[in-house]
């Protein structure tokens, strides 16, 4: 018993994680419908951002905050410089993926060719120990947590309760419909792709600080287990994405105590794959047809 | 000529015809019917090692040095036949889970957890295929004609994929210019015309699935044998990009556009790369590729869309619709 309640609380932080960049990764695609598969590259961009903030001597907690803004101008910026131009130029769907795949696979080689392959960490203190039922978190992981609440919270209140939460949600529901209202689309997808991009960057940091050491393509690495939370909670979903993060989050830890570590990932792609069998629009969401991408 | 320059004609020759058996496997299930595989690397690596396994004899030999399943000595045309029997067979079961029930959206993400689940399994059971040290030793059957001397049994090998090729190629333009063919394009460009004229569009997006995946378990095997190795950093799931960026520069739906952008992307970056005056550190290379192969792709989708070699395109005078633009996959509006 203690084994599993201890591989939950390591599930429970990692979900906070991945809870974190899979709301932003989902929420983009609800306004956009355009899959980025560079959002990884975007991760840990941010990452090393706060790495060099940190070697400066910088507070981790600080550099997270500027890391976020950073990936949220950075994610601002790839949009309106490349992904909404092409859009414009006449690409669908799925020629978009290939775009924002090119575009993940130039950052992370480009970082990589200039940082070298070696493992990077933080230079930040675990923190005292908290004491829970039968598991023990550090103060770092603890706030990592509470940072991941918020987070998603905010995201969900602010789509709820906000003109411009309402305007995302509208521009998901029916773009055209939106568009004639007067919501100003573009600014909405400009915003869209700016609050996935901080989401990106807290939680590159925040998986980076969780593994403790990170290369160039450790975003991208970690970017099929967020992808399969998203899937998993019904993409374009951001509340499902949360509850997708947490059976993926404590799927994979307990399978990591009970089973082979390293195929713990195994596991939360089998159930993935089998929920997407029995329910092929994932667990929280409509069946909906499928959408062109917003111009 | 020199017996080092023989051996790197003969491994670029060997290269080329690989990758263009894989893109067009790759391109019958994208550039003609529009089916987004980000899996396809998967069904290379799967005959790789089914070649492997039915080639290199039981693993107790060689001391035991590597663990892998099956283990059969079989003679030449078998372990290539075997590789592309279990690449469809392992298409079928993917398709099957895949192409029926999920939206086009979802597809595309599901094969691409597909393919990085599978390099996991690869990696960490270490009784599949000798994990993440791969297979070693694997016999190139042309090594089997003991008479010849080295230079002349790599020939035959050269030959021998050349011949491959050849009827793989034939078989891409009996299916692609055909009846068939005309219904696989619609399926890409309007499902709904193509169901309303009563023919089976996900019947037909399993078949090119299975083909393409028996296309791509082909090119494995004759990699595998040619190399004599094959580990799981050999399939990782951005090397599919690579098939993807071939199709896209070459012509998407064109056999021979395909074929050229086979030769230009999978061989001719990485040896172009070596030439480059920038020194010779592997990492910044091997980086360089892949930003290359980035940049290309984005050129072309923005440049050039219809690819170098463009698929051409049956025009009828009295047709009203515009001809469909730019990338198309399965699904707009």
């Amino acid at each position: 018993m203690a084994l599993f309640t201890s591989a939950v609380g390591f599930g429970v932080v990692t979900a906070a994680i991945l809870a974190i960049s899979a709301v932003g990764f989902t929420l983009q695609f609800s306004v956009t419908n355009v899959f980025n598969l560079a959002f990884g590259s975007v991760m840990t961009l941010s990452g090393f951002v706060a790495y060099w903030l940190n070697q400066g001597g910088m507070s981790i907690w600080i550099a997270m905050a500027i890391a976020g803004l950073c990936g949220g101008v950075l994610s601002m910026l790839v949009n309106e410089l490349l992904y909404a131009r092409f859009i414009r130029h006449g690409l669908n769907l799925f020629g978009m993926v290939i775009v924002t795949i090119s575009v993940g696979l130039i950052t992370d080689h480009a970082l990589q060719a200039a940082v070298g392959p070696s493992f990077f960490s933080y230079n930040a203190p675990p923190g005292r120990a908290f004491h829970f039922a039968d598991f023990v978190l550090t103060g770092q992981e603890l706030l990592i947590v509470v940072i991941a609440v918020v987070l998603t919270a905010l995201t969900q209140a602010g789509l709820r309760y906000t003109r411009l939460g309402k305007a995302m949600r509208g521009l998901s529901a029916n773009p055209a419909l939106a568009r004639a209202c007067g919501i100003p689309t573009r600014r909405v997808v400009a915003l869209a792709w700016f609050t996935s991009g901080v989401l990106a960057g807290v939680g590159g940091v925040a998986l980076f600080l969780d593994i403790s050491t990170f290369t160039a393509t450790t975003g991208s690495e970690f970017l099929i287990l967020i992808i399969a939370a998203a899937v998993l909670g019904g993409i374009g979903s951001p509340r499902g994405a949360v509850v997708g993060a947490l059976l993926v989050g404590v799927l994979t830890e307990v399978g990591a105590a009970y089973w082979n570590p390293e195929l713990k990932d195994v596991l939360a792609f089998g159930v993935l794959i089998a929920v997407l069998l029995i329910r092929p629009q994932g667990l929280f969401k409509q069946l909906a047809t499928e959408r062109a991408i917003v111009r | 000529m020199s017996a080092a320059t023989q051996y790197y004609i003969a491994t670029i020759l060997v290269y080329i015809c690989v990758d263009v058996i894989a893109c067009w496997g790759l391109d019958l299930q994208f550039g003609v019917t529009g089916v987004l595989n980000f899996a396809f690397v998967l069904f290379q690596a799967v005959g790789a090692y089914t070649a492997a396994m039915l080639s290199l004899g039981p693993s107790s030999t060689s001391g035991g040095f590597q663990q892998y399943l099956v283990g059969l000595k079989l003679p030449f045309p078998l372990p290539i036949l075997g590789a592309m029997l279990v690449g469809a067979a392992l298409s079928g079961v993917v398709g099957l889970i895949t192409l029926r029930r999920l939206r086009s959206d979802y597809q595309a993400m599901v094969m691409l957890v597909i393919s990085v689940v599978a390099t996991v399994i690869a990696e960490s059971v270490i009784g599949l295929a000798n994990g993440t040290a791969g297979l070693a030793l694997i016999p190139n059957p042309a090594q089997s004609l003991s008479s010849l001397n080295h230079e002349t049994q790599t020939w035959v090998f050269v030959g021998l994929c050349a011949v491959l090729t050849l009827i793989v190629g034939i078989v891409m333009y009996a299916l692609v210019y055909s009846p068939y063919g005309r219904v696989l394009r619609g399926v890409r460009e309007n499902e709904a015309a193509i169901e309303a004229m009563g023919r089976n569009s996900t019947k037909a997006r399993l078949q090119v699935f299975v083909i393409g995946g028996m296309f791509g378990a082909l090119s494995g095997a004759l990699l595998a044998e040619f190399i004599g190795a094959w580990a799981p950093s050999e399939w990782v799931y951005p090397e599919t990009f690579v098939f993807f960026t071939a199709v896209i520069v070459g012509g998407r739906g064109s056999v021979s556009g395909v074929a050229l952008g086979a030769a230009l992307v999978g061989v001719g970056v990485q040896q172009a790369v070596q030439y480059l005056p920038i020194g010779g550190d592997p990492i910044v290379l091997a980086s360089l590729e892949w930003i290359i192969t980035g940049v290309l792709t984005l050129t072309f989708l923005w440049v050039r869309p219809q690819g170098l070699l463009p698929e051409r395109r049956r025009r009828f005078r009295s047709s009203t619709v515009p001809p469909a633009r730019a990338i198309d996959g399965a699904v707009t509006s």
